[in-house]
């Protein structure tokens, strides 16, 4: 288990303030946030590069601050890679076992071993510099693993590739590491990139670590208006609450929030809206409203909605065209309800 | 549509391109080379022009009478000639040689981890070592023989200087060693400094994350990628070191006019004694009348300096110079 306590550090160009984290072993944890919130000096943190200004980090209860990089055993793969210009991929990935001075059949073995498990036979006595973003990837991963460690940080480890490679490396690391049964803290900034394989989500903003969960406890309930922003929760409107209802522009919703009062900010996620064409009986939070336009997605409509505020809702049933009347239905337990200006 | 249509041109317009660009390639190429092919044979013309006084051997080389340029042509062309022949043509060569070695050795010796400390870490006063080094580069080698007198022959290294017993200014040992280092490792400095900056620390980090010391770290990650790199600086603080010319003149001044009981044991013994820098034996030939002589030792400093460039080129260090 990792722990970080009330970590703080002060780069110049990037600070970290009060962090505070615990991940379980064999978790799959994403830390996300937008470019500049401090993931990659985090991580940095993590691994040694840097020296905190205060706080602790702990690794099954040790205390590891003191400890040099190579006595941490963490393994880490840098954003760019950082393959070894001057080795094979073979010798690159043997790097770590031959730093461990492990006899050098062991070592053929396992390299071996790693090199079939990636396929990644054909390229073994090629020069990283030939290589494509993806078999650069593999390297990377296959030299971070080759130890077998406990622990593996990867920086944006997708951000590389093109998008329907970048779905395949995120579906092939997170069986990776359900087979290292390794813990793996993955930065990225894309929230889908981290519903691909993440067990819980980390979301940092501006040094600081805002919220941890599962990704479905996240887009819930998000903490505040940043959050719900990041995770592109949309339909986020000023409006009033008396405790059980929230009211924008004269619509009245019922909501399950408790200990919301006054100026709030309420938030619907576009896919927990329903729409028809009939009135289905649902009359709480059922409003009429017309259709404004249909954006066609890949794997569902984009459907704006005017119900007197403007609504996007995503829906994967057709027949919807733009100036149809509807009614929009908005199920009370997925109205979010946050403070406002936090 | 418009997709189609640029892809359509694209490819013509890029090879039009390409082909104006090669174009221009061609054209800088040839006048590069024509102007330097122009250099060098000049440079070769001067001397072989001046071959048939170099074979005149039965001058009488021994006198040291400083004579104006020109005011006497017998006695110039007494003077030239056989420089080869000459012993003290040999001790200046083997001085040289020596100085530039030992120098060479201490630049690197402290120059490469200095380089590495100052590309690595936060050191305080770091943007003043900087500032020195640099400033050394570009103020008149004259300027830092001066300083180095100032600096050894008053204050607390004067004193030193009184207890060890002997003087580093107008000495072979230390004098020419201090006089050559100054600029040998201000511009070794600069080249192992931009190397070790041009190499990502990255790559460090990852390979200690794996376990490995930061020694191992540097010497099986880092070195390799830098080797280039560090050849090309200790290729250019030798070159350096024996290009200096008014440092050693101002530090050192010449000694093959100093009595023989004037030097040390170690210098007799290296054959140094009464020998004068590689370059400072060129201004004072040319100052003796020794025009040609002068001549023929400015062409073999030339000659050493272009085989080292190219050395260095051949190592793929380019750009480090030009």
């Amino acid at each position: 288990m990792i722990e970080l306590c009330e970590l703080s550090g002060d780069l110049g160009e990037f600070r970290l303030s009060n962090i505070n984290l615990e991940v379980q072993d064999g978790e799959y944890l994403v830390l996300l946030g937008p470019t500049g919130a401090g993931k990659t000096v985090l991580i940095e943190y993590i691994v040694g590069i840097y020296k905190q200004d205060k706080g602790r980090i702990l690794v099954n209860g040790q205390d590891i601050t003191p400890l040099y990089t190579e006595e941490r055993n963490i393994a880490y793969v840098p954003q760019d890679y950082a393959l070894f210009p001057n080795l094979t991929v073979e010798k690159n990935i043997a790097f770590g076992l031959e730093a461990r001075r492990m006899p050098q059949d062991q070592t053929k073995k396992i390299v071996s071993g790693i090199i079939a498990k990636l396929g990644l036979e054909h390229l073994s006595h090629r020069m990283p510099l030939n290589l494509s973003g993806g078999e650069k990837q593999r390297v990377a991963l296959g030299r971070a693993l080759a130890t077998e460690p406990k622990f593996v940080l990867l920086d944006e480890p997708l951000s590389a590739l093109d998008e329907n490679l970048r779905t395949t490396m995120a579906r092939e690391l997170r069986a990776l590491q359900q087979e290292s049964r390794a813990t793996f803290i993955h930065v990225c900034h894309n929230f889908e990139e981290a519903s691909d394989v993440a067990d819980r989500i980390a979301i940092m903003h501006e040094g600081e670590l805002v919220q941890v969960g599962t990704l479905d406890e996240v887009k819930a309930g998000p903490k505040n208006e940043f959050v719900a922003r990041f995770l592109k929760t949309g339909n986020i409107f000023n409006a009033s609450s008396d405790g059980s209802t929230v009211s924008y522009n004269g619509t009245r919703f019922h909501h399950t929030a408790t200990g919301f009062i006054g100026d709030v900010m309420m938030a619907v996620r576009p896919e927990n809206i329903r729409i028809r064409t009939e009135a289905n009986g649902e009359d709480v939070n059922t409003v009429r409203g017309r259709v404004t336009r249909v954006i066609s997605k890949p794997h569902f409509k984009e459907i704006n909605v005017d119900i007197g505020i403007p609504l996007v809702v995503y829906s994967i049933t057709n027949g919807f065209d733009a100036g149809d009347e509807v009614h929009v239905h908005i199920p009370p337990e997925h109205i979010i309800v946050l403070k406002r200006g936090v | 549509m418009s997709g189609e249509k640029s892809s359509a041109i694209a490819p013509a317009e890029t090879y039009k391109m390409a082909a104006l660009r090669a174009g221009d390639r061609t054209i800088f190429r040839s006048f590069f080379y024509s102007f330097a092919g122009f250099l060098f044979l000049y440079a070769a013309y001067l001397f072989l022009s001046n071959v048939d006084q170099l074979f005149v051997t039965e001058a009488a080389i021994k006198t040291r009478e400083i004579t104006a340029w020109g005011d006497d042509r017998e006695i110039m062309n007494m003077f030239a000639g056989g420089f080869w022949k000459d012993i003290n043509f040999w001790k200046s060569l083997n001085l040289t040689l020596i100085i530039t070695v030992i120098t060479t050795i201490i630049s690197t010796v402290i120059g490469i981890p200095t380089a590495y400390a100052l590309s690595r870490y936060r050191i305080p006063g770091k943007s003043i070592i900087e500032v020195l080094f640099s400033s050394v580069i570009v103020i008149p080698a004259s300027s830092v023989g001066l300083c180095l007198i100032v600096m050894f022959n008053y204050g607390p290294f004067w004193d030193l200087q009184q207890k060890l017993g002997f003087r580093f200014a107008h000495s072979i040992f230390p004098g020419m060693i201090i006089a050559s280092f100054v600029l040998s490792f201000a511009l070794g400095l600069s080249a192992w400094k931009a190397t070790f900056e041009s190499i990502n620390p990255r790559f460090e980090h990852v390979a200690r994350s794996l376990g490995s010391s930061r020694w191992r770290a540097f010497r099986t990650v880092t070195l390799p990628m830098a080797k280039s790199g560090l050849i090309a600086g200790i290729i250019l603080a030798w070159t350096r070191a024996m290009a200096e010319f008014g440092a050693v003149l101002f530090f050192c001044g010449t000694f093959s006019e100093l009595p023989s009981s004037r030097f040390s044991a170690l210098e007799r013994a290296l054959h140094v004694d009464q020998a004068d820098w590689l370059s400072v034996s060129v201004w004072s030939q040319i100052e003796y009348g020794n025009v040609e002589y002068g001549f023929a030792l400015a062409f073999m400093l030339v000659l050493i300096g272009g085989l080292s460039v190219y050395v260095m080129h051949r190592i793929g260090a380019k750009g480090y110079i030009w």
